[in-house]
């Protein structure tokens, strides 16, 4: 009787279970069929860009938005043609210290780096949104093309950095990639179509602007906390053999001056930088008309020509002409 | 805790395995640590609220039992049920800022506390209930949030008697959650973008998103709160726990009094019919009695809507609540000649087209009421209406200019399959038709529910629209 009883629970138990054997199988399927299409479409996501880039890397550029602006409308490749240099591009939107550690021990795992340009925003300093929560964002994950050291690093991440386990998860599970609901849209920023536009000054904007960065208003101890990231990631760029250039990039003047606590940060960024050896140049006030601006604080084709015509050009070659003898 | 978090997919299982794991006589116990677990999770200190509600319920339930003078009896009642309707309202019309917004789903439990007095003071409630059954009649998780609204008289023996799932049951919790999960997260998340786009610009959107948004809205609305019951149906199944039918195919009433009372948040109408209308005398107390009976109803339906809505406080939910009461109203009025004329015609009266255009009619006053439920303000629905009327006579040539998106194609999509399953449902149920139907078909129907969860489904934990209630 007692056998009799509890068949119909055993046939349902057997059937769940060839039901989730069949599900995983498909997952999998469904995981592989993203995640091509994923490789189909990427371009700007930066361990992408570490996937399919050169072995030998004259110069990395590291940072947040306003340093993608260095590779909008094929700039990248009239800096790599005049120079004679190999540059790669890794600056993602909002993406903080931690994320570009990150980042960049992903490259040197396989990959020779000379040179490394930190374009250094202080907003990216104040707030776990543009760091720990950066790193487990969906958006990217959902762009990031599976690798298992990355999944290792993400996991060490999680243990020491304070990242959420949830991230983890999704990008261990694809979960971002497959629910992507731009999985058939290019990889890219939708501001680099305005690359040319020049901006029309609003005061509106830059306050929504700042808001926006400064989620919590100006954070003196989570400043300390990812400033300690950037010096960590100083220091595994100096036992990979690469020097580190942090520069700040012009900026309008109205942004610049909303700017809460910047004169702090400056000096703090200034002491981490010269404690770890690197150099640092201030170039946020070379220049702030509009015209060299497409919207409240990113640099348009014009303003990145100058930039580059006074300032980066020299850099790029001197240090990477000084890397060389040094090698 | 949200059905769609991850949270709540882990910690399921785990709550479901100790209940496997636990012997019968646990149980109860066991789940009340699990609901107070899930509702307190993230925000521990809804617990206080809900702590303090069960408290004033058991005890004012435990008096009305003990006493027996009916003044006594009826003091009591008065004050419990006064206490909670007085924090009701406090939360919903004193709150100064969303700071003292009222915890999730605390008008769901009160609504619950409120008809267990009721029920005590009526000496319907089952002997000796127990502290513990109280506690866990309000705060079963899967319902806690937004329903359905149980009765104690139902629930609590249920509770007591010992919770062991059938296979059936099991399959059938399974399939309404992921069927509910589709609801909610692929078909009223999918169309909600479009909708809150649109409902916050009324001024600037076209006469042709402006029609579109209320087809859709009507449907988010239904989607998200159906699908929050199905899911809560669904997980109380697992436990082996029957929750009542709070939906019953809402769009093909053919009636507004059929939607109301048989097919849209029934456990709602039936709450407010029980301890509401009726107690004012429902149709019994003559014709205008009846008149003002049922548009009481449908107001203190819309000021319960009304406390913090999309806009805050507003009267766009007096506007939706007068607004069905006058259907109501006119609905009574013309009842008389209806029936006459379906004496009269009896063939068309049965007939599939005349069916269906009530169906359609029907849906479409229903849809103008929501366009107040929905509008940040008064002003803003009205203007909403105007617009689209005086475009009216270009529509059609505007809707087959308007540059349609990929969202409105996947949001026909999703519309038209849900219709379809609908329909079907109608019919013969549409869990009953899967279970007779070849295992690669229910399997098959399984992998597609899951494909268009992982691949449609929009998991941001986007809140429950009723949780704001």
């Amino acid at each position: 009787m007692a056998r009799c009883a509890s068949s119909p629970q055993r046939r349902l138990a057997r059937a769940a279970l060839g039901f989730v054997a069949l599900g995983i199988v498909l997952y999998l399927a469904l995981y592989a069929a993203a995640e091509r299409l994923l490789r189909e479409r990427a371009d700007a996501n930066p361990f992408h860009r570490v996937a399919v880039a050169e072995r030998q890397v004259d110069w990395v550029i590291l940072g947040s938005s306003h340093a993608m602006p260095l590779g909008f409308g094929g700039f990248e490749s009239q800096m790599e043609r005049d120079t004679g240099l190999e540059i790669l591009n890794l600056g993602t939107q909002g993406a903080g210290p931690l994320y570009n550690r990150l980042v960049l021990e992903h490259l040197l795992r396989a990959h020779d780096v000379r040179n490394v340009l930190y374009v250094a925003d202080g907003f990216a300093f104040q707030s776990r949104t543009w760091n720990e929560e950066r790193v487990a964002e969906p958006k990217l994950l959902a762009r990031t093309p599976w690798d298992p050291a990355l999944a290792r690093a993400l996991a060490r991440a999680v243990l020491h950095d304070g990242v959420s386990w949830r991230g983890w998860l999704d990008y261990a599970s694809g979960f971002s990639k497959i629910n992507n609901r731009e999985r058939f849209a290019p990889d890219r920023w939708e501001a680099a179509t305005q690359f040319e536009r020049a901006w029309r000054p609003s005061a509106s904007a830059v306050r929504s602007r700042i808001e926006y960065l400064y989620p919590e208003g100006p954070q003196p101890q989570a400043q300390a906390r990812y400033l300690a990231q950037l010096e960590q990631l100083l220091r595994t760029a100096a036992a990979a053999g690469a020097r580190v250039t942090i520069v700040k990039l012009p900026l309008p003047r109205s942004y610049r001056q909303a700017l809460p606590d910047e004169a702090a940060f400056d000096a703090a960024l200034q002491r981490t930088a010269l404690l770890a050896g690197d150099s640092w140049r201030d170039l946020s006030r070379s220049f702030d008309a509009p015209e060299f601006f497409f919207d409240s604080d990113h640099l348009n084709r014009r303003g990145v020509t100058r930039l580059y015509d006074e300032h980066l050009r020299l850099l790029l070659t001197d240090r990477a002409a000084a890397g060389r003898e040094g090698t | 805790m949200l059905f769609t978090s991850l949270d709540f997919f882990l910690l399921l299982p785990f709550a479901l395995a100790v209940f496997a794991l636990l012997p019968a006589r646990h149980r109860p116990a066991w789940l009340l640590l699990a609901s107070w677990a899930f509702y307190g999770w993230n925000q521990p200190r809804q617990l206080l609220w809900l702590a303090g509600v069960t408290l004033l319920v058991f005890a004012c339930g435990a008096m009305l039992e003990r006493v027996a003078a009916p003044r006594w009896r009826a003091s009591w009642l008065a004050f419990g049920v006064g206490l909670l309707v007085a924090c009701l309202a406090g939360f919903k019309y004193g709150a100064p800022d969303a700071r003292w917004a009222a915890p999730a789903g605390f008008s769901f439990y009160v609504f619950s506390g409120v008809s267990y007095l009721v029920d005590a003071w009526r000496r319907a409630l089952p002997p000796a209930a127990g502290a513990a059954a109280t506690a866990l009649y309000l705060a079963w998780f899967p319902k806690i949030l937004a329903g359905p609204i149980e009765r104690a008289p139902a629930l609590l023996p249920r509770l007591r008697a010992a919770l062991r799932p059938t296979p059936q049951q099991l399959v059938l919790g399974t399939q309404l959650l992921a069927w509910g999960l589709v609801k909610k997260v692929v078909i009223a998340d999918n169309l909600a973008p479009l909708v809150d786009r649109t409902f916050g610009m009324v001024a600037y959107a076209s006469p042709v998103e402006l029609l579109a948004a209320v087809y859709l809205f009507s449907f988010q609305i239904y989607c998200d709160f159906s699908g929050y019951t199905d899911i809560a149906i669904g997980v109380s199944l697992l436990f082996g726990l029957e929750l009542m039918e709070n939906f019953r195919r809402p769009y093909l009433a053919r009636s507004v009094a059929e939607f109301w009372s048989e097919r849209w948040h029934i456990s709602l109408a039936r709450w407010f019919r029980d301890y509401l209308y009726i107690p004012l005398g429902g149709s019994r107390a003559g014709r205008l009695r009846t008149y003002c009976n049922v548009m009481l109803v449908f107001v203190a339906s819309g000021l319960w809507h009304a406390g913090l809505g999309y806009g805050g406080l507003g009267a766009t939910f007096l506007v939706w609540g007068a607004l069905n009461g006058g259907y109501r109203w006119a609905g009574l009025a013309t009842q008389p000649l209806w029936a006459r004329a379906a004496a009269r015609l009896p063939r068309l009266a049965a007939s599939r087209g005349w069916q269906l255009l009530r169906i359609v009619f029907t849906f479409h006053l229903i849809a103008l009421a929501w366009v107040f439920f929905r509008a940040r303000s008064v002003h803003d629905g009205w203007l909403l209406l105007q617009r689209i009327g005086a475009a009216a006579s270009d529509l059609p040539t505007l809707v087959l200019r308007y540059p349609w998106t990929g969202a409105h194609a996947t949001a026909l999509a999703l519309i038209v399959l849900l219709l379809a399953v609908e329909w079907f449902d109608e019919r013969r149920p549409i869990f009953e038709r899967l279970r007779a139907a070849p295992a690669w078909l229910r399997w098959s129907a399984g992998y597609a529910t899951l494909a268009m969860l992982l691949v449609l489904g929009r998991w941001q934990a986007r809140e429950f629209i009723y949780m704001q209630f």
